[in-house]
């Protein structure tokens, strides 16, 4: 018995310091645990803090832009802007499968969106690793609104731009469309696309897991967009689609496809009318299928307006004081240059022999023209350096052929030959005087018979009047800063009144309305094919330019129509006749008093 | 023989207060988020204050279990109800799992582990009364094999040991998917056999025996073993899974804090990055609020706490009594440090509750009862070092049982 007491007791007083041992052994693992745990929180608060802080930064922050309200587009009409082209807001109902509720979206789909659905429910809940889906689309904002009040979760609706063009296709090829970038394409949407889109905003913020802004930190940045400009173009909407109108019905009954007017005001460049026809909805800009539908005739495609051209040839030797409308020539039919035989179109035996510039200009006569040329270099019997270089000056300087005019539309350069290079110099400039071997637009052809009926005066083109906020049209300063509006005094008053005379002497067998005087030349151009004129003349275009103006006052009106249709040979007869029809349009619309002469 | 009542330790007392205190501001400051979070994610319809008062809720019913144990119900007498306890416990644990295998609306079941009743109003996790009820009946049952003299027997003393505490993990690590809770047992286990005395030899086979379980259990179960990928990934600076999300944000929600922190109510973590922001992840978010500052104080008054329960156990003369301290002790180290391991990677998640600090009513209150316990023990503690008392009282103690016991079967 006291053997077992006393091992009892060694193994007692083991015992006693085994477990002071273990007391002590827990306590050093207790600092143990805290001493790995401090190193490491160190470490990664103090250490690694930064690229924490970085990543967080990453994790934390939405950047957004604000997408700023795109400009609207104004005509003009009895004086008033009228909108063409405004915004509308529509929404999307969309939802991710893995977290909306099916029965949340089958009752939004019944009570809100029954009309909008795009997408079958079941379809999007059977299948598997779907997440964001749109099920409805174009809904109205009240309706939007209704859902968004109706505080059913997980169900988002996304705000769709959308430009909204309630003349349909009216102006079409001016107007240009939005595309579903929202970026602007051809016409007006497409070269002032900058200023209609005004510039975008800016949100820096801290945001929750769902990207809803937090108020907490300290750099959130909001920049506010700036909105686009709302543009009114000095386009007259009423005249516009009484242009259009005609233009249609006189393609109707003629073989033409195609049709391209220009009106404008050549006192100040203002354009009131532009078409090209055929049209189209550029809000349905998608089914077009050929790409040429979108362009701007007007301004976008360089062409030979063929005798219109005779006006600048008949201008530049007037103003140099070379030529008068009572100078004669001897017209034998045609003419050799370059050994190249150039046929007048009228051949008529009575007007062979000696003529005057008038009759030249009435009959359209080639050799008239080409005479002008040759009095320009001085030397009657012969085309010279001289006056190639005359003409190229009136041709490209003064009427700026050739040229961007400045108008505030995408425009192609076009093309006059330089005086003194290239084969056949001569000829090719016989040929510039009646409207060949050149590449025009419309508008800047328009824009030079401005200055030849205004009494002289070169004005850049515009169809833009100003920005319109606040019931106020103001300056469009920064397309200005772009596109200057320049006024350039090309010509004498005498040469202008000249021409203007002979313009008039042009139609002087139509019997135009009684008290207006009107004056207009055609012009029939042959189609180059492979870079040669087509002299089966099996497709020709046909174009017209002319004024109207009050008897003895000074033209108002300029308006040039261009017809056309693939394979088919439009002569300037029908282009003429959609003149016809709408200078009488025109002086009913503006209700223009006849003048007294 | 008992020592003299004295009062009881002011630095557990304070220590404890003071945590929930903490506890509370932390999720009034980051409550509402939770709740916005919440509401725009599944359209829930959380008040901002939701989570504070449910938390103010179990912080009030923590005060109240913390003082029953403190004050009220002295452990001398809760230690008769050691093994009817945990007989509750785990029948409560069985009847859990039951429910859930049936479907029953009352299992609560949240990413497909049921480890809640669900009453409604509010739910109970009797895992929690598993922790509690194996600390009591572990120091219990330790002191009873120590007076018949059992203790390191095999039929005697390990096998109904492995029996019960076999059950209490297959309970909560198996039935209940909840490895977190599993590390809490095994460390009260660990913890009560380490401070009874046992051999060193027999103490090293076991815990060999339970580590080699443990690392079966994790192999065994794919959604542990992606945590420990997620780890490893993490670790090692691979990206990508959701598990390595929650490491990823409890990390950068910490290292954002740096030294200062950016301050109550500006947690952006908080607003939804960071999964279990108000609970499990609580930590990590303190981090971000107060920086190294504020999570060494935190640290450093979890240290108090946990030291001060050692140097309690360390003067408390009671066998029992003692075993129950390291019990409490060891539940809460496990607690701490695999739930701020886990936040900073160094060890895999496991999805457990930092004491007395997270969100979560059952937990705060247990814990609160636990340490309630140690309290009201650390009246009792003897001036001298446990050790020289400790030969004197048990032999006398031992002494007699064990001659009674001799006379007994004499």
């Amino acid at each position: 018995m006291p053997r077992n007491s006393i091992k009892k007791d060694n193994l007692k007083n083991n015992n006693s310091n085994v477990l002071k041992h273990r007391i002590k052994l827990l306590k050093a693992t207790v600092f143990a645990c805290v001493a790995i745990i401090l190193v490491r929180l160190f470490f990664i608060q103090i250490i690694e803090h930064g690229s924490w802080v970085a990543k967080a930064d990453e994790q934390h922050t939405i950047l957004e832009t604000i997408t700023p309200k795109r400009g609207e587009i104004y005509m003009m009409d009895k004086g008033e802007p009228v909108t063409v082209v405004l915004n509308q807001t529509t929404y999307e109902v969309v939802i991710d499968p893995t977290v909306t509720k099916k029965e949340d979206i089958e009752k939004v789909a019944n009570d809100y969106v029954k009309d909008y659905l795009v997408n079958d429910i079941d379809e999007v809940y059977n299948q598997t690793g779907l997440r964001y889906s749109i099920i409805a689309k174009n809904i109205p904002r009240n309706i939007a609104e209704q859902i968004a009040d109706s505080g059913i979760p997980a169900i988002w609706l996304k705000k769709i731009n959308q430009r909204v063009y309630p003349e349909n296709e009216l102006g079409s090829s001016l107007l240009g469309f939005m595309n579903s970038d929202g970026i602007g394409q051809y016409g007006v949407e497409g070269s002032l696309n900058d200023v209609l889109t005004g510039k975008e905003g800016l949100i820096k913020t801290t945001a929750d897991v769902n990207k809803v802004a937090l108020s907490i930190g300290n750099d959130n940045v909001k920049i506010p967009a700036e909105d686009g400009k709302n543009i009114v173009l000095s386009i007259d909407r009423g005249l516009e689609r009484g242009v259009e109108e005609i233009s249609s019905e006189i393609i109707e009954s003629s073989a033409a496809t195609n049709a391209a007017v220009l009106i404008m005001n050549p006192r100040n460049g203002q354009v009131l009318a532009m078409s090209s026809l055929p049209n189209y909805n550029p809000a349905r800009y998608s089914q077009i299928e050929d790409a040429s539908i979108y362009l701007n005739q007007t301004t976008d495609v360089p062409y030979e307006p063929a005798s219109i051209c005779k006006n600048f040839a008949f201008s530049a030797a007037i103003n140099e004081g070379v030529m008068t409308s009572d100078t004669t020539y001897f017209n034998q039919g045609y003419e050799i240059v370059d050994d190249w035989k150039i046929d007048n179109a009228e051949q008529r035996s009575s007007l062979y022999g000696t003529l005057t510039m008038k009759d030249a200009l009435y009959w359209s006569l080639n050799t008239g023209s080409i005479y002008a040329l040759k009095l320009l270099g001085g030397n009657p019997n012969s085309i010279n350096q001289q006056g190639r270089e005359k003409l190229y000056d009136y041709y490209h300087n003064k009427f700026r052929l050739g040229q961007i005019t400045g108008i505030e539309l995408f425009e192609a350069e076009g093309m006059i030959p330089d005086p003194n290079e290239g084969w056949g110099r001569d000829s090719t400039y016989a040929n510039m005087t009646f409207g060949q071997n050149v590449g025009l637009t419309m508008v800047q052809t328009a824009s030079a018979f401005s200055a030849v009926v205004n009494g002289g005066t070169w004005y850049t083109p515009t169809v833009v009047k100003g920005y319109y906020q606040d019931g106020k049209i103001t300056n469009p300063d920064d397309i200005r800063e772009k596109n200057p509006l320049i006024e350039d005094k090309i010509l004498s008053d005498e040469t202008s009144a000249m021409m203007r005379d002979m313009l008039i002497n042009n139609r002087s067998y139509k019997g135009d309305r009684p008290g207006f005087s009107i004056g207009g030349k055609s012009g029939t151009a042959q189609v180059i094919r492979n870079g040669a004129y087509d002299d089966s003349f099996s497709e020709l275009v046909g174009s017209y330019i002319g004024f109207i103006a009050p008897s003895g006052e000074m033209p108002e009106y300029i308006i040039m129509t261009k017809m056309w249709g693939e394979g088919q040979s439009i002569g300037s007869g029908e282009a003429m006749n959609l003149f016809d029809a709408l200078s009488g349009f025109l002086i009913d619309y503006y209700k223009i008093k006849p003048g007294a002469a | 023989m008992k020592t003299r009542k004295h009062k009881s330790d002011l630095i557990i007392l304070f220590s404890t207060l003071g945590l929930m205190a903490l506890g509370l501001i932390t999720i009034y400051a980051i409550g509402p988020m939770r709740a916005q979070v919440l509401n725009s994610t599944y359209g829930t319809n959380y008040d901002s204050n939701y989570f504070f008062l449910g938390q103010l809720r179990s912080v009030a019913l923590a005060l109240v279990a913390f003082f029953a144990a403190f004050k009220w119900i002295p452990y001398d007498y809760l230690k008769k109800f050691a093994k009817p306890l945990m007989i509750v416990a785990l029948i409560l644990s069985g009847l859990l799992w039951l429910l859930a295998l049936t479907g029953s609306s009352l299992a609560k079941c949240e990413l497909g582990e049921c480890r809640w009743f669900n009453f409604g109003v509010f739910s109970f996790q009797p895992a929690e009364l598993l922790k509690l009820a194996l600390v009591i009946y572990m120091a219990d049952f330790i002191a009873r094999k120590k007076e018949e003299g059992t203790i390191g027997n095999w039929k005697e003393f390990w096998l109904p040991l492995i029996v019960v505490c076999g059950l209490a993990l297959l309970m909560v690590i198996k039935a209940q998917g909840d490895l977190g809770t599993g590390v809490a047992l095994i460390s009260i286990i660990f913890g009560t056999l380490f401070a009874s005395g046992i051999s060193s030899k027999q103490y090293l086979i076991m815990v060999a025996v339970v580590l080699i379980g443990a690392v079966g259990a994790i192999i065994s179960s794919p959604h542990r073993m992606e945590r420990v990928d997620a780890w490893v990934a993490t670790i090692s600076g691979d990206e990508g899974t959701d598990s390595t999300y929650h490491i990823n944000n409890a990390m950068l929600a910490i290292g954002v804090g740096g030294m200062f922190g950016v301050g109550i109510g500006n947690s952006v973590q908080a607003t939804g990055y960071l999964p279990e922001s108000i609970n499990d992840s609580v930590f990590a978010i303190m981090g971000e609020t107060f920086g190294f500052v504020g999570l060494f104080l935190v640290i450093l008054v979890f240290t108090a706490l946990l030291t001060r329960m050692l140097k309690v156990a360390e003067y408390t003369q009671d066998y029992e009594n003692r075993l129950l301290i390291v019990g409490v002790f060891a539940w809460t180290l496990a607690q701490i440090v695999v739930n701020i391991m886990a936040m900073t990677g160094l060890v895999p998640v496991t999805g457990i509750t930092l004491p007395l600090l997270s969100y979560g009513g059952t937990s705060i209150i247990f814990i609160a009862f636990a340490i309630g316990l140690v309290l009201q023990l650390s009246c009792y503690t003897s001036r001298e070092v446990i050790v020289k008392n400790e030969s004197i009282s048990s032999r006398r103690g031992e002494r007699r049982s064990y001659h009674s016991s001799r006379r007994r079967s004499s």
